[in-house]
Formats: structure tokens, C-alpha cells, sequence
């Protein structure tokens, strides 16, 4: 648990140091303020665009604050996944193409514990961006738009999460198991849009799918509860988890560290 | 009493034999070198040894320690081509390498200074490693291998990629260490053997072809030479060719106009070649008879 914490703290400060701990909370915050912006302005923008011919009268519905806020998820859900996919699809190939990894691996420290932390740190990461760009979308929908429920705010963010801590994991076991980042980072997000094209086109197929999680979320914003199977949907989501993360770490144990 | 006992060590790329049916001991207290050409199998060893690749077959048995227990503990491993976090500075990683091999932060820092005096990076432990030159990591990677004051410190080439006076600083280091440690090193310069070690096993395409103490090895394998050179260009060449067939030589070279000749009955030989190079008015300028040296050993070890 020591060297544990020793690990997770250094992929912390490792962040810090290569500034992911700015430009990735930035671009969250920057996505969960647009939204709610662009909504706003909406009929400005529309006149600046030479406006509608004379005569014309289409009702722009108001805004709806719940709704602005999924949009936001959703935005978090393409443009986030992206941002976090290739800010850490070297994360486990990177330190073993330079050599690092042997460096720490020939210290008494166990693999499942090198495997973890790094995913428990970029988990951290993720967490406090996600959670930064939701309450900016939550501040600016408040604000600019009308009334929105702090709580629904978390709970949809923590739906999000946790599929994020999935694909995470997808992720870790790719650059844990190949040699380079880019195919890592293109099978997770091959994967990450199959699962859900899949779960979204065979809806009845697909009831145990942990990319479920989304419409939980946008059903809990829009409707006020959580679709049917909520519990069989985090179950999958986090045994995925833990089947990710343990086999990659076994994966990497047995192939050797040097080449 | 041996620390480590490898037995039968094998190790397969495809069809590539790295390292084949190696065994051999380490004794408590001396200090080893593995001694090979390039691709003779060191590093595979080392690796080995050091727990990061696995053999394909035999085994390595620490003495006193269950076959199974985590030898990483006991170890301090400098690789050939030594890897560090360029984010970090150099005491930030000793302080992380200390740590981690189980030492606490205050054990971690008062071990990180005094290695680091010892390697003489005092002076930059607070720049980025990713600002070191070579030597430097180079020592940086000595001092991280120590920092937990392991039983069996492995040490892959630690002066290949130094200067002469960085080479002369890092064996006097050796030489200290080996009073704490027992040391294994790797070289394919048999003057640094020389220089540190008691011990020597010579390995060439992944076998051991010589090992034993550097005594004992120059002892058994000394033999006499003559060495005759040429005063005239080419003089020699055809009479090279006639002396190999004398007898008691069992080997002839004949090199920028030096010929060597390894004999068994170097007075009978001399008495003969003398007589022939004043009967025929050989030119030569110098005639000498001497002993082969380990360096002589090795190249014939590592060339035939
Ligand atoms: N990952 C690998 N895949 C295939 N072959 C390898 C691999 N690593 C080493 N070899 C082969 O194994 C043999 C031994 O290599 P090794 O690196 O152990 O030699 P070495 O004695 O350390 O040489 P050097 O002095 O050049 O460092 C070489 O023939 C090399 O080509
Ligand atoms: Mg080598």
C-alpha cells in the first residue's frame, strides 16, 4: 500500500509537471461553458447570420436548463472521451518503450500496483475535470438560463464518470499490452464507439452494456428517474473494471520488460 | 560460501539462443565480471539475474532465500542503458528509487545524499535529469542501484559510456562498494576486469568458455611467445609460413611485421630461430621471448 501511494502520487505530480493538470480541466471547463453560452445567445447569433428573411417568424423555443446541461454531457461524452484517450494512451507504453518501467519494476513492487496506480491516477484527473466542467455548466445554465438542480447535476456527472473510469481502464490495458500508443489509443476508441453505436441500435441486445450509463443520465436530466437495469449496467461497467486492469497488469508481467 | 548459484540457465529469442546452459556461483563478498564481446549474452544474464526477463529454462537460487521469494530486494541493477523520469531531478528520483525499494523518506534522503556525493553529482541533484549528459545518468544510475544497500549489486558496462577519467572515478567507486556489496559486473574491456574484480567468467555466444579467479586463469593459461620483428618490410612473410612448422610452436601470427609464435620449449625454439635468422641475415629489429597475457587469452577466447 506504501509503494502504492508512492506510485499514485508520483503519476499526480508527473501530471502537474507536464501540465495536464491545466489544459485538461480547461478544456472541461471550456465545453461545459459553451454550451449554456451558445444556447443563451442563440437568437443574437442567428441575427448576426444575416437573420431570418423578412416575414419569416419561427419560434425559437426557449431553452430548457436540464436539457443544456445534457447537451453538455453529451459533449463531454465525445469531445472529453477524445481529450482523455490520447492524453493517456501512452501511459503505460511510454515508460516501457523508454525503459522506465524496468527501472521501477526491478524495485520489490508488485505489477497490479504499478497498473493501478496509473489508473487511479489519471481516474483523479478525470474526476476533477469532469467535475469542474459539470458545475461551470451547472453555474452558467443557473445563470444564464433558468433554474437546474445542483444534485441532478452530480448525480448525472458521476453516471459519466464512471463510464469514463471504464474506458480508462480499456485504455490502461491497451498501452499496457501494446507496443505503441497509437494503436492503444485507436482500439479504445474503436471499441468505446462500437459499445456504443451498439448499445444505441440494439437497444434489447444490449441491456447489459455499461455504455448504458449515458441514456441513464440523460433519463434521470430529462425524466426525472433512472431507465430499468441501472444496477446490472454499474455491475458490468465495474467489473469490467477490475478485469481490465488485473489482466493487463498479468499480460505485462509475462512479456518481458526489455527488448 | 556462494550468495547466488545460477544453474543451467537458458535463454531462447525464436530460434536465437541468447544464453545457453550457463551456470555459475557468486561468492559472498567478491567481486565478479562478465566478461564478452558484443552479443555475447551479458545483458540477457543480467537481465536475468535482475529479475526482468524471465529464462526460458534453469534456475537462480539465492542462498538462504526460499526458491520463491522476491529477489528484487536484495538487488540494486544498473542497466546497460539506464531510463529515468527527465521530469524529475536527479535527488527527486533517488528519493522515489529509495522509497519505493523500501527504504523510508528519511533513510531516502540521508542515502541520496551521501550517493550522490559519492558520484559526484551533488552539484546537480536539483536539475531535470532530462538536462544530464550521459556520463551523468550514467551515475545517476550507479547511485540509484546502491541506494537501498543491496546484497548483490548487478552493473551493466557502468564505465562503457564514461571518459577515462569518469571510467578511473567509477572503478575506485566499485572498489569502495565492494567492501559493503558483493558486485557483479559486465565489461567487454578485460582492463576494467582487471582493475576491480577477483573473479572473472568469460561468456561468448551465450556459454561460458572461462571462468575462475583472475589468478588461477592467468596462471593456468600463461604461456611463452616470441615475438620477432621485421626490420624490412615483408621480410618475414615467407619465413612465417616455414616457422609454424617447427616444432613445439603451437601457433603463429604474423602481423604488422611482427610475428608471434606460442610455444611449449620456448630455449629449443629460441636456439633454433636464432640460428636460422644469423645464417640467412634476417632482418630483424627485435627478438624477444615473453608470456601471453590475459588480454592475449581473451582475444583467442573471444575470436575463435
Ligand atoms: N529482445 C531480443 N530479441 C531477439 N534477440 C535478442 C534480444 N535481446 C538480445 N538478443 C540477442 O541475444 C544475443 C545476446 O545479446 P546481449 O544483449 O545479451 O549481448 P551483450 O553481451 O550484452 O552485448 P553488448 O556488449 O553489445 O551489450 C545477441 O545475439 C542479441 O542479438
Ligand atoms: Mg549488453
Amino acid at each position: 500500500m506504501r509503494t502504492w501511494m508512492l506510485m499514485y502520487r508520483k503519476e499526480l505530480l508527473e501530471m502537474a509537471r507536464n501540465y495536464k493538470w491545466i489544459w485538461i480541466p480547461c478544456v472541461f471547463v471550456l465545453l461545459g461553458v459553451m454550451q449554456p453560452l451558445t444556447s443563451h445567445l442563440m437568437p443574437q447569433i442567428i441575427d448576426a447570420a444575416g437573420g431570418l428573411p423578412e416575414g419569416a417568424v419561427i419560434e425559437i423555443p426557449p431553452p430548457v436548463p436540464s436539457v443544456v446541461l445534457l447537451e453538455t454531457l453529451n459533449n463531454f461524452g465525445l469531445i472529453g472521451v477524445l481529450v482523455i484517450v490520447l492524453s493517456s494512451m501512452s501511459i503505460v507504453s511510454g515508460e516501457r518503450n523508454s525503459g522506465v518501467a524496468g527501472m521501477v519494476l526491478v524495485r520489490p513492487v508488485r505489477f497490479l500496483s504499478y497498473i493501478t496506480a496509473k489508473w487511479a491516477g489519471a481516474m483523479t484527473l478525470v474526476t476533477c475535470s469532469l467535475l469542474l466542467g459539470s458545475l461551470s455548466a451547472w453555474y452558467y445554465t443557473e445563470l444564464l438560463i433558468g433554474d437546474l438542480s445542483l444534485l441532478d447535476t452530480l448525480y448525472g456527472s458521476l453516471l459519466y464518470l464512471l463510464w469514463f473510469a471504464v474506458i480508462l481502464a480499456l485504455v490502461v490495458f491497451f498501452s499496457a499490452t501494446l507496443k505503441g500508443a497509437g494503436p492503444a489509443a485507436f482500439l479504445s476508441l474503436a471499441l468505446v464507439l462500437a459499445l456504443s453505436l451498439l448499445t444505441g441500435m440494439l437497444p434489447a441486445w444490449m441491456t447489459w452494456s455499461p455504455a448504458r450509463l449515458t441514456a441513464h443520465a440523460a433519463s434521470l436530466l430529462t425524466e426525472g428517474q433512472l431507465l430499468d437495469l441501472f444496477w446490472l449496467n454499474i455491475l458490468v461497467g465495474v467489473t469490467m473494471i477490475v478485469v481490465l486492469l488485473v489482466s493487463a497488469a498479468a499480460l505485462f508481467r509475462n512479456r518481458p520488460l526489455v527488448d | 560460501m556462494s550468495l547466488v548459484e545460477i544453474k543451467d540457465l537458458n535463454k531462447t529469442y525464436g530460434s536465437k539462443q541468447a544464453v545457453h546452459r550457463l551456470s555459475f556461483g557468486i561468492r559472498e563478498g567478491s567481486c565478479v565480471a562478465l566478461l564478452g564481446p558484443n552479443g555475447a549474452g551479458k545483458t540477457t544474464t543480467l537481465q536475468m539475474l535482475a529479475g526482468l526477463l524471465a529464462p526460458t529454462s534453469g534456475s537462480i537460487r539465492f542462498n538462504g532465500l526460499p526458491a520463491q521469494a522476491d529477489l528484487r530486494r536484495y538487488i540494486g541493477y544498473l542497466p546497460q542503458q539506464g531510463a529515468y523520469y527527465n521530469w524529475m531531478s536527479g535527488s527527486e528520483f533517488m528519493h522515489y528509487s529509495g522509497q519505493l525499494a523500501g527504504l523510508s523518506k528519511k533513510e531516502a534522503v540521508q542515502r541520496t545524499n551521501d550517493l550522490l556525493d559519492r558520484v559526484g553529482l551533488q552539484e546537480a541533484r536539483k536539475r531535470k535529469i532530462g538536462g544530464y549528459s550521459g556520463g551523468m545518468k550514467q551515475r545517476l544510475g550507479l547511485a540509484q542501484a546502491l541506494i537501498h544497500q543491496p546484497k548483490l549489486v548487478i552493473l551493466d558496462e557502468p564505465v562503457s559510456a564514461l571518459d577515462p577519467v569518469g571510467r578511473r572515478e567509477v572503478l575506485e567507486l566499485l572498489k569502495e562498494i565492494r567492501k559493503e556489496a558483493t558486485i557483479l559486473f559486465s565489461t567487454h574491456v578485460l582492463h576494467d576486469a582487471e582493475a576491480v574484480s577477483d573473479d572473472v567468467l568469460m561468456i561468448r555466444d551465450g556459454e561460458l568458455v572461462l571462468s575462475g579467479t583472475l589468478r588461477d586463469i592467468r596462471n593456468a593459461h600463461r604461456q611463452p611467445v616470441i615475438y620477432i620483428e621485421e626490420d624490412v618490410p615483408q621480410a618475414l612473410q615467407t619465413w612465417a609460413i616455414e616457422w609454424e612448422r617447427l616444432a613445439h610452436v603451437t601457433e603463429l601470427s604474423y602481423q604488422d611485421g611482427i610475428v608471434k609464435l606460442v610455444v611449449e620449449q620456448p630455449d629449443e625454439v629460441k636456439q633454433q630461430l636464432l640460428q636460422q635468422i644469423a645464417q640467412h641475415r634476417i632482418p630483424i629489429r627485435r627478438f624477444e621471448l615473453a608470456q601471453t597475457t590475459l588480454e592475449d587469452l581473451f582475444l583467442k577466447v573471444v575470436s575463435s
